[in-house]
């Protein structure tokens, strides 16, 4: 792909055989790199949304993207990488695209917490715990959502995930940092 | 899969708690709770995270504080794994069926020409030392279609192929000053409606007369869009057989040709029109 594939433009076979087309080589990789890291985007897909729908979604234009774009990749680029930068943009401006949307609207983003359920003696109950804790990460603002998850279930390390968001490392590692402060906040006293 | 209360890897840092804690004024429990973030995550150093369990032997608070935030970490830990429990596939992906293009390449008295068609009709004519091969793919595929060359114009599958061959066998009759009006079917493919317009009107300027900037764009109903009607025909997209080259400004000098100003007064000689 990319600037040594010359070689590889697509030829329609000659002859008698018109109608068998030979696939372009670049579809080839993009399948091999896709089934080498589709599934890894697609838990990724999923921890940033918390939802199949949503996540079944970023993962398609996630793809597609990386489909049109695959040409300009240079030979030895890091499709892991790429990948991830891909998934990560778009699930950002999705974000940002939605928020636009709803103050258009006249709406006030607010995303609420419900109220956590409690036993008799005051104890968090399980199950409505990590639903608690799952949605309270879902209302994290995105970048902020997107640092904790490359951190905490990536194990990314903070260049990696400052070159994501565009930001310092010293900002992502804060970033992660008071997610992690706010969960103890909400949270801490009871569990 | 990460061991709900195992602690993480200690990060590259260097120590600093301790540090931090001997400064005159400084409260350790402050620097032990600081601190406690970023061991649920794996960023303090061997030497922190020593000094921070060293702490919650002699510190209660701190050590349920610690405790909280373990069993905080144990919570996100089920969060993730729930989240992705039962997925081991992506889902299949579902990639919009792609326009097919063939393109080849053609001689000209004005240098080789790349022809684009689709089943539809003619696409594109580019001026093929403007535009390499691989450009031309790369282009295509990025605006979501698949380019296929072919060698031989009867290569291509049955629709393209006669649109090519028609393209071909009139320009070929054009220059050798045999052919006046295009019949060929043109393909505007998703083409923005303004761009459209001025390229539809541009077609009705015959053979032999030129028409203006500022002309064209009182043509389409809309006369101060003589900026913008330049720009849309600077992105024409089949050149020669929309004939752009009819177009100039209204002082009667050339104005502007993707193809080069060469070329554009070769095809305006050509039909038999000078210039004042």
């Amino acid at each position: 792909m990319g600037k040594a594939a010359v070689h590889h433009l697509p030829m329609a076979a000659s002859g008698a055989a018109r109608t068998a087309v030979l696939e372009p080589a670049v579809h080839q990789s993009f399948d091999g790199a896709l089934s080498r890291h589709g599934a890894e985007i697609y838990r990724y897909a999923l921890h940033l949304t918390r939802n199949r729908p949503d996540a079944d979604d970023l993962y398609q234009e996630t793809a597609l993207k990386a489909y049109r774009a695959w040409d300009r990749l240079p030979c030895d680029a890091n499709h892991r990488a790429w990948l991830y930068r891909i998934a990560t943009n778009t699930f950002l401006s999705d974000k940002r695209k939605s928020s636009r949307l709803r103050s258009l609207d006249g709406e006030v983003a607010v995303e609420t917490i419900p109220a956590v359920a409690q036993d008799e003696d005051g104890r968090l109950d399980a199950g409505d715990l990590l639903c608690d804790v799952e949605h309270f990460i879902g209302s994290l603002p995105p970048k902020q959502r997107v640092a904790l998850v490359q951190r905490k279930y990536l194990e990314m390390g903070y260049s990696e995930i400052a070159a994501m968001l565009g930001c310092s490392e010293e900002a992502a590692r804060r970033s992660v940092h008071e997610a992690l402060r706010k969960l103890r906040d909400r949270f801490g006293d009871r569990i | 899969m990460i061991e709900a209360l195992a602690v993480p890897a200690p990060g590259p840092e260097s120590p600093k708690l301790e540090v931090e804690a001997d400064i005159i004024g400084a409260d350790p429990c402050d620097v032990a709770c600081d601190a406690m973030p970023a061991h649920v995550v794996g960023d303090l150093c061997a030497k922190d995270e020593h000094w921070l369990r060293e702490h919650i032997t002699h510190c209660a608070y701190c050590a349920t504080e610690l405790r909280r935030y373990d069993r905080l970490n144990s919570a996100l830990t089920v969060c993730g794994d729930r989240c992705c429990a039962d997925v081991h596939q992506p889902p299949p992906l579902a990639l919009p069926p792609r326009e097919k293009i063939w393109y080849t390449r053609i001689d000209s008295p004005v240098g080789e020409l790349i022809l684009a068609a689709t089943r539809e009709g003619l696409r594109e004519i580019d001026f093929a030392k403007e535009t390499p091969d691989a450009l031309f793919a790369i282009r295509t595929r990025e605006s979501g279609a698949d380019a296929l060359y072919v060698a031989r114009i009867e290569d291509a599958e049955p629709e393209a192929r006669w649109h090519l061959q028609r393209a071909a066998t009139e320009l070929n009759e054009y220059f050798a000053g045999n052919r006046a009006r295009f019949d060929v079917p043109l393909d505007w493919g998703g083409m923005a409606p303004f761009q459209r317009a001025v390229l539809e009107a541009t077609a009705t300027v015959p053979f032999g007369h030129v028409d203006s900037y500022a002309g064209i764009a009182r043509r389409i109903g809309n006369p101060k869009a003589t900026r913008a009607v330049g720009n849309a025909l600077g992105r024409n997209p089949i050149p020669v057989i929309v004939p752009c080259h009819r177009v100039i400004r209204s002082d009667s000098s050339l104005g502007g040709y993707t193809g080069g100003l060469v070329i554009k007064q070769h095809l305006l000689h050509l039909e038999g029109v000078t210039l004042a």
